[in-house]
């Protein structure tokens, strides 16, 4: 097995490298290349979120097989694809929702030193350290903003008023939603307009200051004004937190995302698995596997 | 439409096209159609004159006793046919308690069943159980009945009711000789029946709340309970409301069960160990041996109270459930 | 905008983050094992209550059915009561009485309830909304006031309790039954095959015999089989207008026997014979209903199994 380093202006950073296909030389048929992700044991880049081998399955259905992906340290990741290629899946396998809907997953997934799939580990406290945010906003509709935006923190048993009101101010801060309902934090949340919710549930995942935020195709639902707007934040988001971002819009992962992972469905047409993952330059510019191509050239999804 | 060869050599009427519309016609023109309007519009006709007739009939029926009595019909507390005094009163109060003592029994235990079916219960055992708690509903009020006078009565008069007398601090409550057929009794009755209503009612608001709402909390870091106390509970709340009111409603309604285990005594019950009547089982007690004339209109009387009092409180509940699904959509 | 915690650590900002960060890492962490017991005592509870809600359940069917079986027999069904005293009597009377008197009401609030649920399944405005809120209104009245509405239509002008009038009485007790299951059934036959058939040209008649009631046949079934088992059980409404007799009599004119009736005039009475005869009526009269029940049950399943 032949590995070159790759090409272009973020290579250094991210040391990724590129397997050229072998295997099966008998056959004479080249299987098509994989880039992998870094080993962790090179250490060259902080992965704040890992996943090794990683599969979901639903009954007898896979939905996703075989992913190896790293969520680099305070910087934006996307995973992209046509939908049903189990992007959203992946996602879900890094905060164990899956423990509710009953899929089960295999392979490993590690937050920092945290194996999240460990017997022991408490999935409430993996949960407060990865946060979330999904696909439509979805503010609790009986409470106020001040309350939707705390109650991460009240549900993780704090209780001191001092720091729920200082954590609140500085999520809403960040969430770039403070100067908005700063005069009325204790109006009911559902009044906000959908881009103004979707910052709401951004500040309420942030108040819980996790080291990770998941967010789930979150400008979807929004029109492109309120999408702009949150992309905005969303690069300014990666300095504190690691972002790992699933978007069926390509050109958003350009626009906000550092690397990117790309997703499709294998050759048998029901399984999804990671075609190709490294910088979002190298993706979009000098795509290496010939599927990656056909996705950002608009001819696939 | 350009004329087509045929139509050209052919006179209009005897073309094809033209053949198949004029019979087209004729049979829309036939009254077959007619008949099945008549027969729609009759049944809603007929319907409405069964509801309209309902109402004009009882108060028709009573009206004889409401100019006897005047309205102290409504809440005087003596029920003396002899002396031709009547009042609802004690019955109005028998309702009233029994149904509060169903209501405190069957909300928390029902409300918790339908959290946990809802909730807390893997599918494969939430299905079967809920179809096990439905059952009772299907249950006959007369077989519950039966079931409550000759087996519950005697479980009450020498187990439980002494149980309660000898609580100090509900002495209040519970007083007088433990006979059986009593106001706590009517009520344990009652809140058997409602029970299904309850959790039914109650799983089906609980079940409404969006995924979304769950998940929300759930990624914050909720554990199963957490997600239900702030997420489920609060947006369920309006249909848990519209559940305890309708099922106080089907609880007033409830006659036969009652009057079977409620021991009949027209007078103002001073304990729940005593006996006592509501509306129902008065009515059912009485209508036998109620005289025809002022008798029979004081018995009628009783049944339009009943009437009202559950009308009010069912159109309350389904208020309650309208302006849930409102605010879901809004 | 500095924060209150900000003053009360004397932190710059970045510092004051980190200290955020730890507490809420420690605060999550020691909650937890407090937040997760109380979890599982919650769910404990809950469990307990459903424990709870089917205990009564168990308790009637054990009770009825122990206690019934004594009084089963062949004869039992077949032959009418003897007077009071006299072994060997049974409840043929009932049964039939029971019979006729539902199998009236059913001829009488099907085809009604029918027509009902087709008016409002095919028109909208305040006509429909009227009726379907006096139906919503009807299935909260206490069945003894329907019972006492029926007397005074059709016992008190004659003087006379009937069959009759139980069955009046026990179809306005169906009707909003019928009404309500019938229109859900119809209303789920989707919109596009209605007017598919009324675009072909054919008479709205037709329409409904081959597309709606074809479509919604199991939903109908279903809710009529219910309402039929709602009333097999009803008391209070029989009560005061079939009055009840210990003769066989199988006229729908005069006064009937019915099985409600039966329960509660045997059961009432002091006597263990009586009470026997009582407990043995409400095992036919509950197995009967949960046989019922258990049918439409099964059809409304294949409703769904075929819409799928």
């Amino acid at each position: 097995m032949t590995a070159y380093p790759a090409t272009g202006p973020w290579a250094a950073e991210t040391g990724a490298t590129i397997d050229g296909a072998t295997d099966d030389a008998s056959l004479g048929a080249p299987t098509p290349a994989r880039v992998t992700a870094p080993r962790r044991d090179v250490a060259t880049v902080d992965a704040a979120v890992s996943l090794r081998g990683v599969s979901v399955t639903f009954g007898r259905h896979q939905v996703v097989r075989d992913v190896d992906l790293d969520l680099v340290r305070n910087q934006v990741t996307a995973l992209v694809g046509p939908s049903g290629c189990g992007k959203t899946t992946i996602l879900r396998t890094v905060n164990r929702l899956h423990d509710d809907t009953g899929g089960k997953v295999s392979g490993a997934v590690h937050v920092g030193d945290l194996d999240v799939y460990a017997r022991d580990t408490r999935p409430e406290l993996v949960r407060s350290r990865v946060g979330m945010v999904f696909q439509r906003p979805n503010p609790f509709p009986t409470m106020s903003i001040f309350d939707n935006v705390v109650a991460g923190l009240r549900l993780n048993g704090v209780r001191s008023k001092a720091l729920l009101r200082d954590a609140a101010e500085s999520a809403l801060h960040h969430a770039a939603l403070w100067d908005l309902v700063k005069d009325r934090l204790h109006s009911p949340a559902v009044r906000l307009s959908g881009g103004q919710q979707q910052r709401l549930c951004i500040a309420r995942a942030l108040a819980v200051e996790p080291e990770v935020l998941l967010m789930d195709e979150p400008c979807s639902a929004l029109d492109p004004i309120a999408t702009a707007k949150i992309e905005e934040l969303i690069t300014h988001l990666a300095a504190d937190v690691t972002i790992g971002l699933v978007t069926h819009n390509m050109f958003q992962a350009t626009r906000v995302s550092h690397h990117t992972a790309v997703f499709m469905l294998g050759d048998d047409r029901t399984t999804g698995e990671l075609v190709e993952y490294g910088t979002t330059e190298q993706i979009f510019n000098d795509p290496h596997d010939p599927r990656t191509r056909a996705y950002v050239s608009g001819e696939v999804g | 439409m350009a004329p087509t060869l045929l139509e050209e050599v052919l006179p209009p009427q005897l073309t094809p096209v033209a053949g198949v519309r004029a019979a087209l016609e004729r049979r829309r023109a036939r009254p077959g159609g007619r008949a099945y309007a008549v027969l729609r519009w009759g049944g809603a006709a007929l319907f409405a004159a069964v509801v309209v007739g309902l109402v004009i009939s009882l108060a028709d029926g009573s009206s004889q006793a409401f100019a006897h009595s005047g309205l102290g019909l409504l809440w005087s507390g003596t029920w003396d046919p002899a002396h031709l005094r009547y009042g609802a009163g004690v019955f109005v109060l028998g309702t009233l308690v029994t149904t509060l003592v169903a209501i405190v029994l069957a909300v928390p235990i029902g409300v918790g069943t339908a959290a946990f079916l809802s909730e807390f219960a893997p599918r494969w055992i939430a299905a079967p159980l809920s179809v096990l708690v439905d059952l009772i509903a299907a249950v006959p009020s007369i077989v519950v009945g039966l079931w409550g006078l000759l087996v519950l009565s005697p479980v009450f008069a020498r187990h439980v009711e002494p149980f309660f007398k000898k609580i100090p601090v509900l002495e209040w409550f519970f007083h007088g000789p433990a006979l059986g057929p009593s106001m706590l009794l009517a009520g344990v009755v009652l809140a058997v029946m409602i029970l299904p209503t309850v959790v039914a009612l109650s799983r089906t608001a609980l079940s409404a709340v969006p995924v979304a709402d769950r998940e929300a909390a759930r990624a914050l870091g909720g554990t199963k309970w957490q997600v239900v106390r702030s997420a489920v509970i609060p947006g369920g709340r309006t249909g848990i409301e519209a559940a305890v009111t309708l099922a106080m409603g089907r609880a007033l309604g409830e006659t036969i069960a009652v009057a079977m285990v409620i021991g009949n005594l027209y007078t103002a019950p001073h304990s729940l160990l005593a006996p006592g009547a509501t509306l129902g089982s008065a009515i059912i007690n009485t209508f036998a041996e109620a005289t025809p004339g002022l008798d029979r209109s004081a018995v009628i009387a009783l049944a339009l109270v009943l009437l009202v009092i559950t009308a009010l409180v069912n159109a309350g509940g389904q208020l309650l459930l309208r302006s849930r699904m409102r605010a879901r959509t809004a | 905008m500095s924060s209150s915690l900000g003053h009360a650590l004397a932190l710059p900002a970045p510092d004051i983050a980190a200290a955020r960060r730890e507490l809420v890492r420690q605060t999550a962490r020691r909650s937890l094992t407090r937040r997760r017991a109380a979890s599982r005592a919650i769910v404990v509870v809950c469990g307990l209550a459903v424990a709870v809600s089917l205990a009564p359940l168990a308790a009637l069917a054990t009770y009825t059915i122990a206690r019934g079986m004594h009084a089963l027999s062949v004869s039992f069904l077949t032959h009418a009561p003897t007077p009071p005293g006299i072994p060997g009597g049974g409840i043929s009377n009932a049964i039939v009485g029971s019979a006729i008197v539902v199998g009236l009401a059913t001829a009488m609030a099907v085809p009604t309830g029918m027509a009902v649920a087709l008016f409002l399944a095919e028109r909208r405005g305040p006509v429909a909304d009227a009726i379907r809120f006096a139906a919503d209104v009807l299935t909260g009245v206490p069945s003894i006031a329907i019972g006492i509405f029926a007397y005074a239509v059709l016992v008190e002008p004659f003087n006379h309790y009937s069959g009759l009038a139980g069955s009046f009485a026990l179809a306005v007790l169906m009707l909003p039954i019928i009404i309500r299951s019938n229109e859900a059934a119809m209303g789920a036959v989707p919109r596009d095959l209605w007017e598919a058939g009324l675009a072909l040209g054919a008479r709205r008649a037709r329409v409904v015999r081959s597309v709606v009631l074809r479509g919604s046949l199991p939903g109908l079934v279903t809710g009529n089989l219910l309402a039929i088992a709602r009333a097999v059980g009803e008391t209070a409404p029989v009560l005061v207008t079939i009055f009840g007799s210990t003769l066989f009599t199988a006229s729908p004119l005069g006064p009937l026997a019915a099985m409600p009736l039966t329960i509660y005039t045997d059961g009432t009475q002091p006597y263990p014979t009586a009470q026997q005869i009582a407990w043995g009526t409400a095992l036919v009269l509950l197995a009967f209903v949960l046989v019922l029940s258990i049918v439409a049950r099964v059809v409304a399943g294949r409703l769904n199994r075929r819409t799928r």
